[in-house]
């Protein structure tokens, strides 16, 4: 598993205007707390902070200022939602062979029977893990599974060492079988019928339209043409 | 459509447009999806057209979730009335979505389709939005 040090600064004044001094210099204000001691406000180089929060559950080493050294685990990110910088992180203090609980990724692999769909119902499990030994995710193999066919977590192989915490019972992978396209179309033509949306012909039906109207010209020139001869017989 | 069953007040105030998305802003049971970029009223109408481009486009391999739910009324005064008399009737059923809400979630597609079935569906939503994946945790 990896580890990325980062250098703390304590900081010293709080509210949202000295946060958004902090940000303006490319930090980012976060606090350390854990193991019952008191919870330490610090801000953290903005830049480094996000490249080491692209690993899921990733353990920080942090540089405090009097020159001792934390392990810390981000236990909350909050994160702009349209612009996606971090705003502020929320860090727990773990020590080595410690036992977390953290949340890992879970991994679909492989493909399912023939007309059938695939549901991942957890995306995520909860499981206890060594802080400097924790999975990035868990794979769950879905090849050949049939309608009907259920995971559960306490199907989910875990790597050695690592133990679940969620719920055993809980549905982690759900195969169904997909809708068929009657179904689909029928279910799409009463909705549209109900917003009123009305399809424009496409150029291979309105050819066919085309071509029954010519025939259909044609049936009635024929059938049109005999009154005509009997009227010429009937005026000579 | 998406109509709200009972309600308690039959006509309310216009809901307010400021401010952004305090929750709902991430991908909580797809792949995939729709974020919006700016504040806009979306009616039921347009929720539905919006769902239909989609499903049209995945044809029967994916699975569509609606995140918004149009539970406010919005009144209008017939044309040509004069002002007084009243608030007008109900006409329209919004859900008021603010910047960053995640509006529709996609899976079980690939990744191109899902971005073309989405970006159809974008041309039934009144307000800029963007395709968004799932992050990793």
């Amino acid at each position: 598993m990896s580890e990325v040090r980062l250098s703390a600064e304590p900081r010293i004044e709080f509210g949202k205007g000295a946060a958004r001094r902090i940000r303006r210099e490319n930090k980012v204000p976060a606090v350390l707390y854990g193991h019952g001691s008191d919870p330490r406000h610090i801000s953290l180089p903005g830049h480094e902070l996000m490249l080491a929060l692209k690993t899921p559950n990733v353990l920080l080493t942090l540089a405090l200022d009097g020159g001792s050294d934390e392990l810390a685990l981000p236990k909350d990110v909050q994160r702009d939602p349209i612009k996606g910088f971090i705003e502020h992180v929320d860090l727990v203090v773990v020590r080595r062979g410690e036992k977390v609980n953290v949340e890992i990724a879970v991994h679909v692999v492989g493909e399912a029977a023939p007309d059938t769909f695939v549901t991942t119902e957890q995306q995520t499990l909860t499981v206890e893990a060594e802080a400097t030994h924790i999975p990035t995710g868990v794979e769950v193999s879905v090849e050949g599974l049939q309608v009907g066919s259920q995971i559960h977590a306490r199907d989910v192989a875990l790597p050695a060492g690592v133990t679940l915490v969620t719920d055993e019972d809980a549905l982690v992978v759900n195969v169904t079988a997909a809708t068929t396209a009657e179904e689909l179309e029928a279910e799409l033509a009463e909705a549209e019928a109900e917003v009123g949306i009305v399809h424009e012909a496409t150029d291979e039906e309105q050819a066919a339209q085309a071509e029954a109207s010519a025939e259909g010209a044609e049936d009635a020139g024929s059938s049109e043409g005999a009154p005509t001869a009997e009227g010429e017989k009937a005026d000579s | 459509m998406l109509i709200p069953r009972r309600v308690k007040h039959r006509k309310q105030h216009h809901p307010g447009r400021s401010g952004m998305a305090k929750g709902g802003t991430k991908i909580a049971f797809g792949d995939y999806g729709i974020q919006a970029l700016e504040p806009a009223y979306v009616t039921n109408r347009q929720i539905e057209s919006a769902r239909i481009a989609m499903t049209r486009h995945i044809k029967r391999g994916g699975k569509v979730w609606i995140n918004i739910y149009p539970d406010r009324p919005l009144t209008k005064k017939p044309a040509e009335t004069r002002m007084g008399s009243g608030k007008g009737s109900p006409e329209w059923w919004i859900a008021n979505v603010k910047p960053g809400r995640v509006m529709f979630e996609l899976s079980g597609v690939p990744e191109p389709i899902a971005r073309e079935a989405m970006r159809r569906a974008m041309h039934k939503l009144p307000m800029k939005c963007r395709f968004i994946r799932r992050e990793e945790v």
